[in-house]
């Protein structure tokens, strides 16, 4: 349970707790402003009830024709916020936007083969491996 | 023709290569002393080259020239040339002075509203857009116009014209929902803020009705869900308000919207006529959250609802009606404990009610559950996390019945300890057992500033602290993941004076881009408190670096949201590019990449130059100036166990080892180069007036800089008034000149006295960098004086070079002595047979069970200390007058 709301560059100064884990990659503000400015809707974060950011998963549409899909460019949950099924809500919003408001096909990301718990999680969410 | 002469400078620019470009831009301009192309270019050039001045003057005078305007190349060339001064204002000139040969050309017109946009000129932007809508039928300039309009209107001072243009904005937007024309949701958030703004909430609620045309909209966006909810309460539709909070809460489980709810009811609460109408309000919706808590991947939310309703009935005074928060919390530990978030959830109500009786309730149910949750921690990852959660709440519960006992917050230290860095899970990296680390560190640290307050009582604080940064250091040897472990452990390696430890875990957390802004006060400006000088600036260049790249790209990305039509973005853009922009980080990394400069050996003639040559005016700073600054530091990362507002308890604070710097940092720093550029030019009456302000300010700091920093600053006054007093041959400079000398001489290590562990971990270090520091400056008053008055030159200069022989003696007897002694006096001091009982079990813990990290601990503090007494020998051997 958190509040899911669209990611606000004012966030960039607040995702710390998100951002300081290792294998959570902090880019150039310019990186995540070009997603909120061409992709807002699939840029959200989860914000505890105590106001912190818990996670935040970014977006982006592309493709022509039938291969016209959503891509999750990023999805990052904080250490202390694990293992409460945010990822999975992210996920369902990045996927409900992409078909609701940009009429997706389909969905797809890339995810390293070494990360196994993620890799878990997407099957358990219905996704398959594509290509390697 | 013109193309053709300006190309070889173009190719230069492309390459890149500014001096060639500015090199072909002076051949052009031999020939062609009138073209205008080329002055442009030149302008743009000098402008990136670091010549703003030069670059400026250029630019206006052919901005003056209206017959030069009409050529491309010239408009180019300029409009580059303010945008890189950031100069707004010249460079829509640029472009009006091109539209008066071209009143027609959109692409223009489009260039002033952006370069308008970028800058917050709404006037000028509402008027480009104006201009816009006229040349073209294109609906994204209504959008622009509308968005125009709306900023105008809200940061407007003028109460006449401002309504007046709310409601020209909310008509062009009702004539795009009649012709079909309001097609994306951030359009429809534009029409929002419209009416928002003019407290028109009643139409809000018709835009957003679910029946409407937007509808469809609406249901797809989760923060337009929320605020209808939110309009109802605007309105005083309650009972709306929580029908579409019930709406929205079958289908997702967003807090927000549960707030919402819980005051949409507290309010009609609050309005019921009798006690039965306020039951029935309050047992709707207890059903409705019980409903939710039985659905799965709903019931934390709906459960911590509960424990929310409950805490906001009893701060409205309708607590007879629910039942008692502190139930409830104890029900939603008992239910989520296993979960890492459940004290973040959990403690903001636990500190809502801190009445006696209320803590006592907290306590007698955390002493029933917390034995068996400490026996069965090894049985289950969510077992040990259910402990570690209730040690957070013990944690906080001591704080708030406000204990100050230092032997209460090590009381079941061991159990903690063991778990946390010498047990199967903690080598398995479990991350139960780093959060038990960190909470045993948090109780070191707490205890050991309750215990050892007093000024006479350092010695032993550091004793302590030592002990915490062996606790802390196990935990990251253990788990490399946990950031927390990192932050402390940097604290309190600042605290003890060991920078080079500090900065190699400061390396590990790979903090860049934004994050500079935010965390880079942890480590920037302490390597030049602690004598490591070089780096320090090599971060502050970093700091200063990601500050410039953000200004010159941020621009665009304003544009493109007025480019892709995303419009919501844009107050959120131009609040982040001024807080950026104007951040008190990033003055206070300017002020110490400049420190650093000034701190810089070079010869006489280098030393002057960079004095001289300083531009002292761009960093100078008003009251004003310095209130609109943001202060972007995050220390919520910290993850304080206790609420901001007890300072007591307050751990990121407490193992602060200097203030962080704030105003007075940067009007001190920003007033020493303007006394030093002052000095060198001689100019007598611009140094008294800036000596002046500098004594004003480190008379007024009250603890906001760090006693190194106030001693420094004393000293650059000292120097400015021997300067001044020097500068008439009939003063004697005597007193005066042995007076500042015996400010360095008294922060030296002393010949007559052995150092001592406990000078060298608190101000040995400090101080003798300060001291280092302000001979460095010395060295630039004697080379100033050199030209001016030779006799004044060389008695200081006599006295620097005896000083200076003086200080080679007593820091390289210091640095053989802490090359020599400090490993055993730290294992014989802060390690020893009897020491003070409060931390003997962490002691124990710590020789006994991590005897390879606390050897660890104990050499990188060495190591550090070694590092910063070497470099500093080496700036007083490289400082010969």
């Amino acid at each position: 349970m958190s509040t899911i709301r669209r990611f606000r560059a004012m966030d960039l100064l607040h995702f710390n707790n998100v951002n300081l884990d290792r294998y959570t990659e902090t880019y150039d503000s310019q990186f995540y402003l070009s997603y909120m400015s061409n992709w807002p809707d699939l840029f959200t974060v989860a914000e505890s009830p105590a106001q912190k950011l818990m996670g935040y998963s970014m977006g982006k549409v592309e493709g022509t024709g039938e291969l016209w899909h959503g891509h999750v460019t990023a999805l990052t949950v904080a250490p202390e916020c694990r293992r409460l099924g945010l990822a999975r809500g992210l996920m369902r919003g990045l996927e409900d936007a992409s078909e609701k408001i940009h009429d997706c096909y389909f969905v797809d990301l890339f995810v390293r083969p070494s990360n196994t718990v993620a890799i878990q999680m997407y099957e358990h969410l219905g996704y398959i491996l594509y290509r390697r | 023709m013109e193309g053709r002469q300006l190309r070889p400078i173009y190719d230069a620019l492309e390459l890149p290569d500014t001096k060639y470009a500015e090199e072909e831009c002076e051949k052009l301009l031999r020939k062609h002393p009138n073209h205008y192309g080329a002055q442009s270019i030149k302008a743009f050039i000098l402008a990136r080259s670091g010549r703003p001045n030069e670059a400026l003057l250029l630019g206006q005078s052919v901005l003056n020239t209206p017959s030069a305007m009409a050529s491309a190349h010239v408009q180019q060339g300029l409009s580059l040339a303010f945008r890189a001064l950031g100069r707004p204002r010249e460079e829509i000139m640029v472009y009006t002075a091109a539209l008066s040969f071209s009143p027609n050309d959109e692409s223009l017109h489009t260039k002033v509203f952006k370069t308008a946009a970028r800058n917050s000129m709404f006037k000028e932007q509402h008027h480009a857009a104006i201009q816009l809508t006229k040349l073209s039928k294109q609906q994204k300039y209504v959008w622009w116009l509308v968005v125009s309009l709306f900023l105008q209107a809200k940061h407007s001072k003028d109460d006449v014209s401002a309504p007046v243009q709310l409601k020209l904005a909310e008509r062009l937007v009702e004539k795009a929902v009649t012709d079909g024309q309001l097609t994306s949701t951030e359009e429809l958030r534009v029409y929002l803020d419209v009416l928002d703004i003019q407290d028109k909430h009643e139409q809000m609620t018709e835009v957003m009705a679910d029946n409407g045309q937007l509808a469809a909209m609406i249901s797809n966006d989760p923060d337009l869900v929320t605020q209808r909810i939110n309009l109802f309460i605007k309105i005083g539709a309650y009972n709306k308000a929580i029908m579409a909070a019930i709406a929205a809460l079958e289908s997702r489980d967003n807090w927000a919207d549960y707030k919402l709810y819980i005051e949409a009811v507290v309010t009609l609460v609050g309005q019921a006529a009798d006690a039965e109408a306020k039951h029935s309000l309050v047992a709707g919706i207890s059903s409705n959250f019980e409903k939710w808590a039985g659905v799965r991947g709903k019931a934390r939310g709906a459960k911590l609802a509960q424990v929310a309703l409950a805490t906001r009935m009893h701060e409205a005074g309708h607590g007879d009606i629910v039942g008692s928060p502190e139930a409830l919390i104890w029900d939603y530990l008992t239910e989520f404990q296993q979960k890492a978030i459940c004290y973040s959830d959990i403690m903001q109500f636990i500190v809502a009610r801190r009445e006696p009786s209320v803590l006592e309730y907290h306590q007698a149910q955390l002493e029933q559950r917390l034995p068996a949750a400490r026996d069965s921690a090894t049985n289950s990852d969510d077992a040990a996390q259910a402990w570690v959660n209730l040690e957070k709440i013990r944690y906080l519960l001591q704080a708030l019945m406000g204990e100050t006992d230092p032997k209460a917050w090590m009381a079941g230290i061991e159990p903690l300890l063991k778990f946390g860095l010498g047990s199967s899970q903690a080598r398995k990296k479990q991350p139960s057992c780093s959060d038990m680390a960190f909470i045993a560190s948090q109780r070191i640290i707490q205890a050991a500033f309750l215990a050892y307050s007093a000024a006479d009582q350092r010695e032993q604080l550091h004793s302590a602290l030592f002990k915490a940064l062996c606790v802390l250091e196990s935990g990251i040897q253990l788990n490399d993941n946990s950031f927390l472990l990192k932050l402390y452990a940097i604290r309190v390696y600042l605290y003890l004076s060991c920078y080079e430890r500090a900065q190699t875990i400061y390396d590990t957390l790979r903090i860049k881009h934004v994050q500079l802004d935010t965390l880079g006060h942890l480590i920037i400006g302490h390597g030049m408190a602690l004598g490591c000088f070089a780096l320090d600036m090599e971060l502050c260049y970093n700091g200063v670096t990601f500050y410039d790249r953000f200004q010159s790209k941020m621009p665009r990305d304003i544009e493109a949201v007025y480019q892709q039509g995303t419009y919501s973005n844009v107050q959120d853009f131009l609040e982040f590019q001024s807080n950026i922009v104007h951040s008190v980080q990033r003055e206070c990394t300017h002020r110490y990449a400049l420190r650093g400069e000034g701190y810089e050996y070079g010869n006489a003639k280098e030393t002057l130059a960079r004095w001289e040559e300083a531009d002292v005016s761009s960093i100078e700073h008003s009251e004003q100036t310095l209130s609109a600054l943001h202060d972007n530091r995050d220390v919520s990362v910290m993850g304080l166990l206790t609420p901001k507002d007890m300072a007591q308890w307050d751990l990121e604070l407490l193992t602060q080892s200097t203030p962080i710097p704030g105003h007075d940092f940067i009007r001190a720093f920003s007033l020493v180069p303007q006394v030093m550029h002052y000095l060198v030019c001689a100019d007598i009456e611009s140094l008294q007036e800036k000596l002046s302000e500098l004594t004003l300010v480190v008379d007024n700091t009250n603890d906001t800089l760090s006693r190194q920093d106030v001693l420094f600053v004393r000293g650059i006054i000292d120097v400015g008034s021997l300067y001044i007093q020097a500068s008439d041959p009939q003063n004697e400079i005597d007193d005066q000149l042995s007076r500042l000398l015996s400010v360095i001489r008294t922060n030296l290590p002393s010949n007559e006295l052995d150092p001592s562990l406990f000078s060298l971990s608190s101000d040995g270090i400090r101080n003798l960098s300060a001291a280092a520091e302000l001979f460095t400056y010395m060295l630039a008053l004697k080379h100033a004086l050199s030209a001016q008055r030779l006799p004044a030159a060389n008695a200081v200069g006599l006295a620097l070079s005896q000083l200076r022989k003086e200080a080679l003696k007593s820091v390289n007897t210091l640095r053989g002595w802490v090359d020599k002694n400090t490993r055993a006096l730290v294992e014989e001091q802060w390690l020893a047979e009897n020491d003070d009982d409060i931390f003997a079990d962490v002691k124990r813990f710590v020789v006994g069970g991590q005897k390879q990290t606390t050897s660890m601990v104990t050499k990188a503090c060495t190591t550090s200390w070694l590092r910063s007494v070497k470099n500093l020998l080496s700036q007083w051997e490289k400082c010969s007058s």
